[in-house]
């Protein structure tokens, strides 16, 4: 039995990311095992130092996008456990699923206070998939496990979602920007309001929200989709495009982690004690 | 004098069961089973904005675009003129809420696309039109209030169909019998 750190992976029905976000974790350096959402005995049994809830489309986004994989029982579980302070993530439909059971922002406990609206862009509707620009928010740099990793610059990943717009009631507006983690920007670190940048019309322009104290994060990118570089698309450009060419020339692109792994190594980091 | 604005509405139905009332329905059971509904369905719920030839115009775009009902899997009828579900509906209490995304891209590209081929109305929007049965024993004013309860989504275990931080719910209605 592995003595890392066990970083649960929870499949819902509809979930089409487990496998890949599973080993992206292994590849951290951490342990990692695939929970059914019906599993829930098994999962508390097993202890988990921490949660993610993948992408996908949990019960195939009937109803509205997260809201009912919220109301499963596994979901009361890993509740208590993000409250008692474990890392939790949910990426992309898991994020969706965070925000319909209230834990992100986390304000008021259990309280649905923000919403993954349709995506919002002119002339278009329903399903987006593309490459999007990232930066971290200073404050969920220091204090969010799964964003600690230092010298990271700006990202690239994928994002596909028809539902990824961050919305906000009107009195909770200025309170948003405490929840701010990830933030769409161009590949120079610009942010704007204006698509491709922000690509669903996003409030603040945010990809990603915390709770107060961190431990939650919940983003509408794939890390796990941007793991190795040979995952990046030819014209990355920046930082990333540049290592990607390197890695190309020195033989090493097979094996050259890539712009999402700092997720992954952030949670590994954190479990060593490094930050 | 403004011009009134004529609204005719249309409901868009699956002609199988829809499996998202389905599974809304089984999540109540286990989330709220004493306030459950009986029965609940399903519907797309199509707002026409000032029509030029009211029915015509609104029958006329319905038959041309089939992304707004596909024949082969779907039914419409105007609103109000819709028999009631399959099935015996005697002694129930039937009450309809619509939920509207605040903000909707599908309803204003519509309207673009409507504007942009020389369709005689000013806008459309589009929402999704719940619909709860309850057996007989229980009030209107009681099954609204359920109603209200189960759609309404405010906290993780208190009620699933709509997310009021994007979305508007119009206050529940009787349903035409």
């Amino acid at each position: 039995m592995s003595s890392a750190p066990l970083v649960a992976v929870i499949q819902f029905p509809g979930s089409n990311c487990e496998y890949e976000t599973s080993s992206a974790v292994k590849n951290s350096g951490l342990d990692s095992v695939i929970y059914r959402w019906n599993q829930w005995r098994e999962l508390k049994d097993s202890h988990p130092d921490a949660y993610i809830l993948p992408g996908g489309f949990s019960f195939q986004d009937r109803v509205r996008a997260g809201a009912v994989a919220a109301k499963e029982r596994i979901m009361d579980l890993v509740f208590s456990e993000a409250a008692a302070g474990k890392p939790l993530l949910g990426i992309c439909n898991g994020a969706q699923i965070l925000v319909e059971s209230g834990l992100v922002p986390g304000w008021e406990r259990g309280k649905i206070e923000s919403a993954l609206a349709s995506n919002h862009i002119s002339g278009r509707s329903g399903y987006l998939s593309r490459w999007i620009f990232l930066r971290i928010d200073s404050r969920a740099q220091r204090i969010c496990p799964w964003l600690g990793k230092p010298d990271k610059g700006i990202i690239p990943l994928p994002v596909a979602h028809a539902e990824g717009r961050f919305v906000f009631a009107e009195k909770d507006r200025k309170r948003a920007l405490t929840a701010a983690a990830l933030l769409y920007c161009d590949e120079n670190g610009n942010e704007s309001s204006e698509y491709p940048v922000n690509p669903n019309g996003s409030f603040l322009n945010l990809a990603g929200i915390m709770n107060d104290s961190g431990n939650v994060l919940a983003m509408m990118p794939h890390p796990e989709r941007a793991y190795w570089l040979w995952q990046l698309p030819p014209w990355t450009p920046g930082d990333w495009g540049d290592r990607r060419n390197q890695s190309i020339s020195s033989g090493s692109f097979a094996d050259e982690k890539g712009p999402g792994s700092f997720i992954f190594e952030s949670l590994a980091d954190y479990f060593r004690g490094e930050r | 004098m403004k011009k009134v604005m004529e609204e005719i509405s249309i409901i868009v139905r699956l002609k199988a069961p829809d499996p998202a009332a389905m599974t809304a329905l089984s999540t109540f059971r286990r989330i709220n089973p004493g306030e459950c509904p009986d029965r609940l369905e399903r519907y797309d719920y199509w707002c026409f904005i000032d029509p030029a030839e009211g029915r015509d115009t609104v029958s006329g775009i319905v038959s041309r675009y089939h992304d707004i009902v596909n024949p082969n899997k779907q039914t419409w009828s105007f609103a109000g003129d819709e028999s009631l579900s399959a099935g015996s509906d005697e002694g129930m209490v039937w009450i309809d809420v619509l939920v509207t995304d605040k903000i909707d891209s599908v309803s204003e590209n519509w309207t673009a696309i409507l504007h942009r081929n020389r369709s005689e109305v000013e806008s459309v929007r589009c929402s999704v039109l719940w619909r709860f049965g309850f057996s007989s024993g229980i009030s209107f004013e009681d099954a609204r209030k359920r109603v209200l309860d189960l759609t309404v989504s405010t906290y993780r275990d208190h009620g699933l169909l709509a997310n009021p931080v994007s979305q508007k719910i119009d206050p529940p209605v009787p349903s035409r019998i």
